[in-house]
Parts: structure tokens; C-alpha cells; sequence
């Protein structure tokens, strides 16, 4: 007997060309690239703002990122590699992200008018994604290619240096805003498009990660903004003098200033 | 001249349309489908409870088969069905269930185990055979000794307009949606097609075929109180009417359902009193019982509507803003049977009447909901007098019906009627005579007839309003012509039906555009709705008696000596303001089960003259020993010969399996 | 509300028939007295019978259920049929549904969409022998499975979740949520012979199931509650997974 569902009237299921696997390894890719993004950026937040507990604190976590408690010295250039990894994902990102992007006047038109007729949050929420979107592509690569070439730059002083006296302020107010709304919208975004933590009720649980997601971004953007005050109160005082290297005070003069508690034993020489 | 050749035209795009298509189709004659609205927003879609076919899966319906169903539907009908479809009928149901169910309909199903129902208003546990699980099941319908509604939750017609109208796209068959028959081409003796106009851009087409077949479902929009789609006009009625040689069957047997939700008229199913739901007074009475103590709110639906209109005439009505109503209470079936079984009536109740019918009760009051007469056919579905023309469903007086429909019996129809009348067509199709050229001379004639007629609604100067004479209409039919009936009151709504019909053939527009004009069609669809209306009102005035759902307040008694026959009105002349109303008697001396008592109902009736030699006839054949049922059946009256082939023979249930079934058994 | 009472309804409604030469779209307002239980059908009729013969609309059941209806009741589409002016301020507008070719004022060609997506999608059972012998037994299937397949059959091809898409707004081409709850529907019947690769070769593309933005709006208009958010991410996952296949 025949089976299978050539046999049926009008219907040719057989012999046609297999349609590509490209558009489910793209939508699949450009989610998952968003989702490394979003929670790089979480940690982002979370490794900047280590400059609220204390400049020292700030100075270890930099330090860690250069290697300097694996190979008893910094290596800025591990940063760059970090820095040009996240850099390829966001091109990537971008790139597949684009496909969503009104491509055209009309479509441009369309979606506009139909978000301010309907009147609906997440139609809205994609528009806020969009646009923020859009913004990161200048914002996020301006910063990450400073980043790229001056790997070195990271620290409590020269930070803030660069965030006062070199102007970067600016951007990074507009993008602290820009990847907080964009990353938590997409996080909630994903949850929803692929049914994770959906449990039994998807309408409710939907309402719980939009709440979650609005907390979240409301921390994050409290977190931020607090941080980058933080810089820039630093800068600030240093405005007339920018340009040194922090030390902290017991690597520069032991005696005087023990390290701190966190400081790992085996490290308890000077550095050379 | 523009115009499309096909081999069959179908005219509605509902169950019965869509099925005929699929089966002419199957048999290689090219099918086109024509309907008001996509074929899926047909008011098939709005059959709720289900669908009757034997199939005896549930442990309510055990012991079910062809025969009681057979004895249902004729008890139904009030001995007005021809008993010959009716047996066609019941042996194919099981059948188109089986084909659905192959097709995709998502068929609620047995779960094998104790459940608990509501019978007669009490909690009742029974037990689902192991051998059921999976199987369709089954829930109780109106007039029926077994359980034997086939249903999905209670969106049934739903689902199985789904499948169909999907499977007709599979099979590529075209639905040429928005398009209106406004009058069949014949000559007298032979239907060549239909004169179609564009319903979007108003251009007249000439669709010529072998075969046509009316399917456009009822004409409850007569009526100002309906369950019906605001669609069903009765135009495929009208159109036959109007050839002048097709004849409608029983027009005046309209049924009313018991359960419209008051004062919209939205049907709420018969499912919600299947399934253990009362008819409660203003005092919270359940006064069913008190009337019908065997069948109580299931005996038939013109039996439950009287009843209910009767109580309310008592006194006993629920007054409101609107008028008087009668409780439906479903509360006692619990919030998760509702919401699972009976979710369109959740759903209609929150947004219609804005109540919870799983804690407040339904206020209903009967409403048109069918029209059992309809173009009159013979078995194969086409009519005796006009060659080529086919009907089928509520459009077609088939006559399994009668005076009075099952319920869960006319979605049923749809695709029996679907089946055996696709494979007719399909006959009628293959035989070389009816190939015959058609008179292109004839078909220009009807095509300048019927774009004069639009012209000169359009361009005229009538004075008088289409939509003030169809709410005329409506009044009249629903005052006058509604479930309980009186000489007096008919006379008057025949004379001032008539004197709206002349009204009409001088109607005036406001908005004359030629393409997209819901005012001209208006316009010309109340003119045949009232030839319609008057066929309905002057047949019901005619026949001094009460059968089924035509109830008779001066005749109140069933008269099988002088009304065991069937009107056949014709219209003869387009200036005629009355049909012509013939009768073609029912054979007493043929019939499988003789007239009697229904069980339910009056018990009193006028025997016809040749009744007790047919039950004597009838009871001397089932005293014969040795013969099983089928056997017995050939003799009363022999049926299958009429089928198409491939519908013939037995159905298998879980306790009549074929042997070959009982050996694999076995042998495993 | 009390009795004799009633507020005075402003109800805008887009006037434009492409049929006629130099038409343009135009906004035209309508004044009537509110009724009790008034529901858009009742309203819209009436205008029509009283106020403007040429006003033209769709309603077939008036029940909810048969999906003709459909229109953007101020800015968001619903069923017309079903919406009563109580719920909405006494001044509102009616437009005909976006995305779906316009036929005249608030009429649009649904069917037509419909059809075209049902070929596009096949959404029929591919059966897995063409003959079923009717005379025979039925195939068994769950009690649960036949209730699952219901939800999603339950989908009435209204248009609103087209309506209220905004892949669908940009991209015409989008095959919508009603398509891919076909799919899911489909791909849920065991006697649909067809595989994932079958249905990846219909919904497996940005005009598919990868061109949905989980924007949910088709979601949260649908009149029939199905749960669309549900289906979308599973047939999301079940196309993405044939990626790496």
C-alpha cells in the first residue's frame, strides 16, 4: 500500500526542491546573539558599577578582565579580544536584526500609524526596540572600537577621565538608556517567542515577566545612571589633572596600606 | 456576453454546497461554487450541538442503529417524511461521520471509565466501555430514543464546515465568493445554470452548466425573530420558485427552536438541554414535566416551543423590558462542563446578554430556526418537473424532514444530502444525453431579462421603501404565521403579504449605483422573499390541520385521511400574486412505519383510510420468525437499490462488528 | 443607564468605495440614539435603513461566530457584531480592517486572503490513504487529543490578528497567526501524514513563522481567545530546531 501524503488529490508533497535552512538558523542566531548581548550587558552593568563600592574594587575587577590574577601582570589585550568578540556578535546581531527593520517609506509609514492606532503595549514596546536599536548601531560602535584600541584605558581614574574630560558622557547617558530599554524588551521579547518560563497559564506568566522586565530595566537604569555619576564626580575632581593611572595605595606603598581581604595570598608580592 | 461553462454549478457554498462540489468532483465533472460569503462564514458554521448518525459509542446509545433512528427522524417528522430518503438517510449518516472524522474533524471523543451527567435534572454516574475509548461519541438530542448526537464541544457545524470547505480547496474546486443567483436559465423543462451577479462589482454573468444544485440553506430572515444568519433569505427557494415549473415542497412547515436567546434570537444550542439543562418559569418551575412526563424538555423542538409559548399564554413567562421570556437553566451542569462542552454558549451569554451561565439562568423564548420545506426533489436530489436541477440541505424539500426536524438531524443532512446527491450529479453528469448544447439564444434572453429588471429598479421611479416592506414582512410572518396558527390571522397575513408583493414590483432607490449596492439588493431580494413568505403563509392557511411544527389553533387535530400529502407550490405567472398549490400524497400502503402516536405530543389524530391494513401489514411481517434485522427491513420496505453504490451496506458498531473484524480479534 | 435615557452615539465610519471613479477616503459621522443591548450591528443597520442606504458592511450569523464581522472599532479590530456600544465612549470610529483588499467602506475581502493563505499553508488533512472504508469502525483517537485540536480549529479567519500584526502591516506577504495556528493545528492531528519538514517548506521563511516579531497583538485581539502566543513560540521552536537538521 502507498502511504504518505503524495497519494492525496492534489497535493504534491514529493520531489520539490528543499526549501533553506537559512531563515531558521538566522531567527534562531539572531535571538540567541541577543541573548548573549543582553546578558553580557547585565554583567556589563553589574562589572562597571563596582566603582560605587570603591575605586580600589573597581581597579581589581579591571584587573581581573586583564589577566593580572592568572598571570601575576595585566594583559589589556585579553580586553581587546573580549571587546572584539562582543563586537563581531553585535555585527552579527545587527545584521540579522535589520531583517525586522521597516525597509522602505511606505513600510516605515505603516508601522508608525499602526502603532498609534492600536494602541499596544508590546506593538509600542517593538518600536522603543527599533529605535533604540537603530541608535546602538553608532553608540555601542563608537564605544566599542574605543574599547577595541585602548584596551588599557579601563580603570577608576581612567575611566573617569575619559568620561568627564573626554567628553564621553554624553553617549554614554543616551546609550546606558538605549541598551537598558532595547535588552530588557528583547529579553522579554525572547521569553515570549520561544515559550520559555510560559508554565500553564501563558497569559499570566506573560504578565509576570513584563513586570519582571520593567523592574529590571528600572534597576539597571537607576544602577547606571548612579554609575556613570559616579565617573563623572570623579572626573569632575580630576578635570584639572586628567590623565594618571589609579594604584591603589598598598600596591604603591605595602607598609602602609595592607591589601584588602580579597586580596589572594599567593599574590602577596609586588607586582613587577 | 460574459459567460462561464462549467459541468456543474452549485449555488451555496455551505456543507451541502461544498460536499455535492467535492463529490461531482471526485467523479471528474468540474464543480464551481457560488456564495453570498466566503464558504466558511456559511450559516452551516452556526449548527452548535451536532450532528445524528447511529453509531452507537457511547453507553447511552448502545443498542442504537439505523432502524431507531429511522423511527426518530419518521416520528419527527410526524409521518410527513418520505421514508424512502429517510432510510437512505440513516444508513448514510454513520457513513459521513466516518468520512469527517477521516477528513479531519475534530470529533469529541470516549473516554473509556465512570463520568458523571445530568439526567432528568439529576446527577448520574455511568461507565464508558473500555472498547469505546476513543471512538465518537455521542450526547442526547430532542425526539431521540438513543443517544446519538455526534457533536465537537458545541461548535460542530463549525468544525465540520472547516474541514469540508478545506477539503474543497484541496480538491481545487472553486468558490466564487460574493456572487448572487438572481434566476435559473430553463426552458420549461430543462435548467441550463444561472444568471450570477457580482454582489463587489455588479456585473452580470451567465453561468451555463450540465447540472445546477441549489444549496442556499433556509429563509428564516422572513421572520423578524430568527436563528438564522442575516444571509439566510431564502433565495435558492425564491429562484426555483420563480422558473415557474420547480415546485416548493411544505413550505409551511417551519420549525421554531426552543432556545433563542431572548430578545437577540441567537440560537443557544439544544445541547444545553442534551446535556441535563431545565426550562424554568417565573416561579423557578420546571414545568416541562408538568406537559411532556416521558420526554420532557427533549421531547421534539415544535413540541418544546408550543409548550413553552402555551405556559407563557398561562401567565407563567418571565416579564421583562423587551416582553415575556422562559428561564433555560444550566447552572446544574457545572462551571467546567460549560466552559468545556458548551463554550459557545458561554461565550454568546457573556457577550449578548452579559450574564455567567455557569451561575445565572439563560433567558429564551422559541424563534424561527428552520425550514423544513424547500425545493421539492426526488431521492437523487433533483427535482421531478424542471431536468438538471439539483437541491440539497435546508434549500431542498428531499423530505426527510416532514412537519418537523430533529435536531442534530439537519447538520446531518447537509453532507448526507452532500454525498448522495454529489454522486447523482455525478450520474446525470456522465450520461452522454445530457451534454446536449445549450440554447445560447435562451441564455441572452435570461441575461437581458434580468439586467432589464435591475435597470429598472435602478433607474426608476418607484416610491416605495424595500427595507420598510421587508420589516412588513417580517411582522407579518412573525405575528401571523409564527408557531401557533389560526385561520383568521393567516388570511389577513396572505392578503397583506399579497398587497406587499404588489408593493414591491414598485420599489424606488436612494443609492443607484450599478456595483456594490446594498440597497438595490435589498431590493430585489424582497421581492422574492415575499413570494417566498406568501407561499409560506397561503400553504399554511390551506392546510386545515396541525402536523409537526404547523400547528393549527382551529384544526388542532393531525388529519392523515384528508393531509398525509405533501404541497407543491408553483408560481405560474410572474404577476401573480399567489402560488399554485398542488399536493402529491404520501403512499401509506409503502411506508416502513405506518402513522401513529409520535410519544410524545397530541395523541389525537385522524387515521388515514389504509393505516390499520399497513400496521396489520407491517405486524404480521415482524411476527416472521428467523429474520434478523436488515432482512426484516428489506421486506417492510426496500431501500438500498435507491442508494449510489459505494454508500450501500451495513455500518460496523462496537456491538454489530463485521465478522472479519470479530476473527482478527480473535486471532490476536 | 436609566430607562428613556439614552446618549446620543457619534459614530465615524471610513466612507470609500474604490469602485467609484474619483472616490476618495473620507470620514463620515453618523448621529443615533443609543438602545439597550445595542450592539455595532444593531447600530450599523440601522443607519443604513434610516440614515445612508449606500453604508456598506458585513455581518452574516450576528453571533460571534462566523467571523464576517471583523473591523477596527476604534483603532483595534474586533468583531462588530458582538461589541456593544455600552462598552465604547459615545463618540467613536469604524474603519474597514488594514491588510485585507478594500471592497467599499467597512467591507473587506477576507475570503479572498483566506483562500490564498489555506493554498499557500495546504491546510487540509494530508490523509494518509486516500480511500477510508465509511463502513468501518472510525480510527480511535484521545478523548484530550480531539478537545486540543478543537482549541485551535475554534479560529474563525476573522482577520484580526492579521489586522492587528505589524509584520503584516509592513511585510504583505506575512502569512499572519491564523496561518501558523493552521499549522499548529495540523502538525497536532495524527492523521495528517505530513512532517515538520513538510510544514518547513510552507512556514519556513520570514514570511512564515520566522517573519513573526512577537509583537502579540494577534494574541490579544483575537475574539476567539486562542492561544496564539502559545502556538507561535511551539511552532517557532519546532521550525527552528530543522535548522541544524
Amino acid at each position: 500500500m502507498q502511504t504518505g501524503a503524495e497519494v492525496i488529490a492534489g497535493v504534491g508533497l514529493a520531489d520539490r526542491p528543499r526549501k533553506s535552512r537559512w531563515p531558521a538558523r538566522m531567527d534562531l542566531t539572531q535571538s540567541l546573539s541577543g541573548l548573549v548581548l543582553a546578558l553580557f550587558m547585565w554583567g556589563h552593568m553589574f562589572f562597571v558599577s563596582s566603582i560605587l563600592v570603591s575605586k580600589d574594587f573597581m581597579w581589581a575587577i579591571t584587573k581581573m578582565f586583564e589577566g593580572y590574577f592568572f598571570f601575576g601582570r595585566a594583559f589589556p589585550g585579553i580586553v581587546s579580544m573580549v571587546v572584539f568578540g562582543v563586537l563581531v556578535i553585535f555585527v552579527l546581531h545587527a545584521f540579522l536584526a535589520m531583517r525586522k527593520f521597516p525597509a522602505n517609506y511606505r513600510q516605515y509609514r505603516m508601522f508608525i500609524g499602526h502603532k498609534n492606532l492600536l494602541k499596544h503595549g508590546d506593538t509600542t514596546l517593538w518600536w522603543v526596540q527599533f529605535v533604540t536599536g537603530f541608535a546602538l548601531f553608532f553608540l555601542a560602535t563608537v564605544h566599542l572600537y574605543q574599547m577595541l584600541m585602548h584596551p588599557g584605558d579601563i580603570g577608576p581614574f581612567e575611566s573617569a577621565d575619559r568620561v568627564w574630560t573626554g567628553r564621553w558622557w554624553p553617549l554614554y547617558l543616551v546609550a546606558l538608556f538605549c541598551v537598558e530599554l532595547h535588552g530588557g524588551i528583547g529579553l522579554y521579547r525572547l521569553a515570549v517567542k520561544w515559550g520559555w518560563l510560559e508554565g500553564k497559564d501563558a497569559d499570566a506568566s506573560r504578565k509576570r515577566l513584563k513586570a519582571a522586565k520593567w523592574v529590571v530595566t528600572a534597576f539597571f537604569l537607576v544602577l547606571g545612571v548612579t554609575t556613570l555619576a559616579a565617573y563623572m564626580k570623579i572626573g569632575y575632581d580630576r578635570r584639572d589633572d586628567p590623565g594618571g593611572r589609579y594604584t591603589p595605595a598598598w600596591l604603591v606603598n605595602p607598609p602602609q596600606a595592607p591589601p584588602p581581604w580579597w586580596w589572594p595570598s599567593w599574590m602577596r608580592e609586588t607586582p613587577k | 456576453m460574459n459567460v462561464v461553462y462549467t459541468d456543474v454549478l452549485v449555488i451555496g457554498g455551505g456543507l451541502a454546497g461544498l460536499r455535492m462540489a467535492i463529490g461531482a468532483k471526485r467523479r471528474g465533472h468540474a464543480a464551481i461554487i457560488l456564495s453570498l460569503v466566503p464558504a466558511k462564514r456559511s450559516h452551516s458554521k452556526a449548527a452548535q450541538g451536532g450532528m445524528q448518525a447511529s453509531l452507537g459509542n457511547v453507553i447511552k446509545g448502545q443498542g442504537d442503529n439505523e432502524d431507531v433512528h429511522f423511527e426518530d427522524t419518521v416520528r419527527g417528522s410526524d409521518w410527513g417524511a418520505d421514508q424512502d430518503v429517510v432510510r437512505m438517510f440513516v444508513n448514510t449518516a454513520p457513513k459521513a461521520v466516518r468520512e469527517l472524522a477521516a477528513w479531519g474533524v475534530p470529533w469529541s471523543r470516549v473516554r473509556r471509565g465512570d463520568r458523571d451527567v445530568i439526567i432528568n435534572g439529576q446527577k448520574v454516574t455511568i461507565t464508558e466501555r473500555d472498547e469505546a475509548h476513543g471512538t465518537v461519541a455521542q450526547r442526547d438530542f430532542g425526539g431521540t430514543k438513543k443517544w446519538r448526537t455526534c457533536y465537537v464541544s458545541d461548535g460542530t457545524g463549525h468544525a465540520m464546515i472547516n474541514t469540508v470547505a478545506d477539503r474543497a480547496i484541496a480538491e481545487a474546486i472553486p468558490v466564487h465568493e460574493r456572487t448572487e443567483a438572481l434566476a435559473l436559465i430553463h426552458d420549461g423543462g430543462r435548467c441550463y445554470g444561472a444568471i450570477v451577479r457580482d454582489l463587489v462589482t455588479g456585473a452580470l454573468v451567465a453561468y451555463v452548466a450540465k447540472a445546477t444544485a441549489i444549496a442556499t440553506g433556509g429563509a428564516g430572515r422572513l421572520y423578524r425573530v430568527t436563528t438564522n444568519a442575516v444571509i439566510c433569505e431564502g433565495m435558492g427557494h425564491a429562484i426555483a420558485l420563480e422558473t415557474g415549473v420547480a415546485a416548493l415542497g411544505n413550505m409551511e412547515a417551519v420549525q421554531f427552536h426552543p432556545t433563542g436567546i431572548f430578545p437577540a434570537g441567537i440560537l443557544v444550542t439544544e445541547g444545553c438541554r442534551g446535556d441535563g439543562g431545565l426550562l424554568k418559569d417565573v416561579d423557578g418551575h420546571r414545568f416541562m414535566p408538568d406537559y411532556e412526563p416521558e420526554k420532557k424538555e427533549l421531547a421534539s423542538r415544535d413540541v418544546v416551543s408550543r409548550r413553552m409559548e402555551e405556559h407563557i399564554h398561562k401567565g407563567k413567562g418571565v416579564k421583562s423590558r423587551f416582553g415575556e421570556h422562559i428561564w433555560l437553566d444550566i447552572t446544574l451542569l457545572g462551571e467546567h462542563h460549560i466552559k468545556h462542552n458548551l463554550r459557545e454558549v458561554y461565550e454568546i451569554c457573556h457577550y449578548f446578554l452579559g450574564l455567567d451561565p455557569t451561575k445565572e439562568m439563560i433567558p429564551v423564548r422559541p424563534a424561527q430556526h428552520y425550514t423544513m420545506g424547500g425545493v421539492r426533489t426526488d431521492y437523487t436530489g433533483e427535482s421531478p418537473t424542471l431536468k438538471g436541477l439539483f437541491a440539497a440541505g435546508e434549500a431542498a424539500c428531499w423530505d426527510m424532514h416532514g412537519f418537523n426536524r430533529l435536531g442534530g438531524n439537519s447538520v446531518a443532512e447537509t453532507v448526507v444530502a452532500g454525498m448522495i446527491v454529489g454522486e447523482f450529479i455525478g450520474d446525470f453528469c456522465d450520461r452522454p444525453e445530457n451534454a446536449a448544447a445549450v440554447p445560447m439564444g435562451l441564455v441572452r434572453e435570461f441575461l437581458d431579462r434580468e439586467r432589464a429588471k435591475l435597470d429598472a429598479m435602478l433607474s426608476g421611479k418607484g416610491a416605495e421603501d424595500a427595507t420598510a416592506l421587508r420589516v412588513a414582512m417580517q411582522e407579518i410572518m412573525t405575528a401571523q404565521v409564527g408557531i401557533f396558527r389560526i385561520g383568521g390571522d393567516l388570511e389577513r397575513a396572505v392578503d397583506s403579504l399579497q398587497k406587499l408583493l404588489v408593493r414591491s414590483r414598485n420599489i424606488g432607490l436612494r443609492y443607484r449605483a450599478r456595483g456594490a449596492n446594498p440597497e438595490l439588493v435589498a431590493g430585489y431580494r424582497v421581492q422574492k422573499m415575499l413570494k417566498v413568505a406568501v407561499a409560506i403563509a397561503y400553504g399554511a392557511l390551506t392546510r386545515t390541520e396541525s402536523r409537526g411544527a404547523h400547528s393549527r389553533q382551529d384544526f388542532p387535530r393531525r388529519n392523515d385521511a384528508e393531509w398525509l400529502r405533501r404541497t407543491l407550490a408553483t408560481w405560474k405567472s410572474e404577476n401573480d400574486t399567489l402560488p399554485t398549490l398542488a399536493y402529491e400524497p404520501l403512499d401509506v400502503r409503502k411506508m416502513e412505519l405506518p402513522p401513529g402516536w409520535r410519544g410524545y405530543g397530541s395523541k389525537d389524530y385522524v387515521d388515514h383510510p389504509d393505516t390499520p391494513g399497513r400496521v396489520a401489514e407491517v405486524d404480521a411481517i415482524r411476527k416472521q420468525a428467523g429474520l434478523d434485522r436488515f432482512a426484516l427491513q428489506a421486506k417492510l420496505m426496500p431501500y438500498e437499490h435507491l442508494l449510489p453504490a459505494r454508500f450501500r451496506g451495513q455500518n460496523e458498531r462496537i456491538d454489530e462488528r463485521f465478522p472479519q473484524a470479530v476473527a482478527k480479534r480473535a486471532a490476536s | 443607564m436609566t430607562n428613556g435615557e439614552h446618549r446620543k452615539l457619534k459614530i465615524s465610519c471610513l466612507r470609500y468605495n474604490p469602485q467609484e471613479p474619483g472616490a476618495a477616503p473620507r470620514m463620515q459621522t453618523y448621529e443615533l440614539e443609543e438602545a439597550d443591548g445595542m450592539t455595532l450591528f444593531i447600530a450599523l443597520n440601522e443607519i443604513r435603513e434610516k440614515q445612508d442606504a449606500s453604508l456598506q458592511f458585513d455581518f452574516v450569523c450576528r453571533a460571534g461566530i462566523c467571523g464576517s464581522c471583523a473591523m477596527m472599532i476604534n483603532g483595534r479590530p474586533g468583531l462588530a457584531c458582538r461589541t456593544q456600544t455600552k462598552d465604547l465612549p459615545a463618540s467613536f470610529t469604524l474603519a474597514p480592517l488594514p491588510v485585507f483588499e478594500l471592497i467599499a467602506d467597512l467591507s473587506v475581502n477576507t475570503g479572498k486572503w483566506m483562500r490564498a493563505m489555506s493554498e499557500r499553508l495546504q491546510t487540509w488533512v494530508h490523509m494518509k490513504s486516500a480511500e477510508v472504508d465509511l463502513k468501518r469502525i472510525e480510527e480511535r483517537m484521545e478523548p484530550e487529543l480531539a478537545e486540543e485540536i478543537y482549541l485551535l480549529d475554534r479560529c474563525i479567519e476573522c482577520g484580526c490578528c492579521v489586522a492587528g500584526c505589524g509584520s503584516a502591516r509592513m511585510r504583505e506577504d506575512f502569512i499572519g497567526a491564523v496561518g501558523i495556528n493552521k499549522i499548529a493545528r495540523f502538525r497536532l492531528d495524527p492523521r495528517d501524514a505530513r512532517t515538520d519538514g513538510d510544514y518547513y517548506e510552507v512556514i519556513g521563511d520570514d514570511s512564515g513563522v520566522f517573519g513573526c516579531m512577537s509583537l502579540l497583538a494577534c494574541h490579544d485581539v483575537c475574539p476567539k481567545d486562542l492561544p496564539l502566543q502559545t502556538q507561535l513560540a511551539f511552532i517557532r521552536r519546532k521550525m527552528a530546531a530543522l535548522g541544524w537538521k
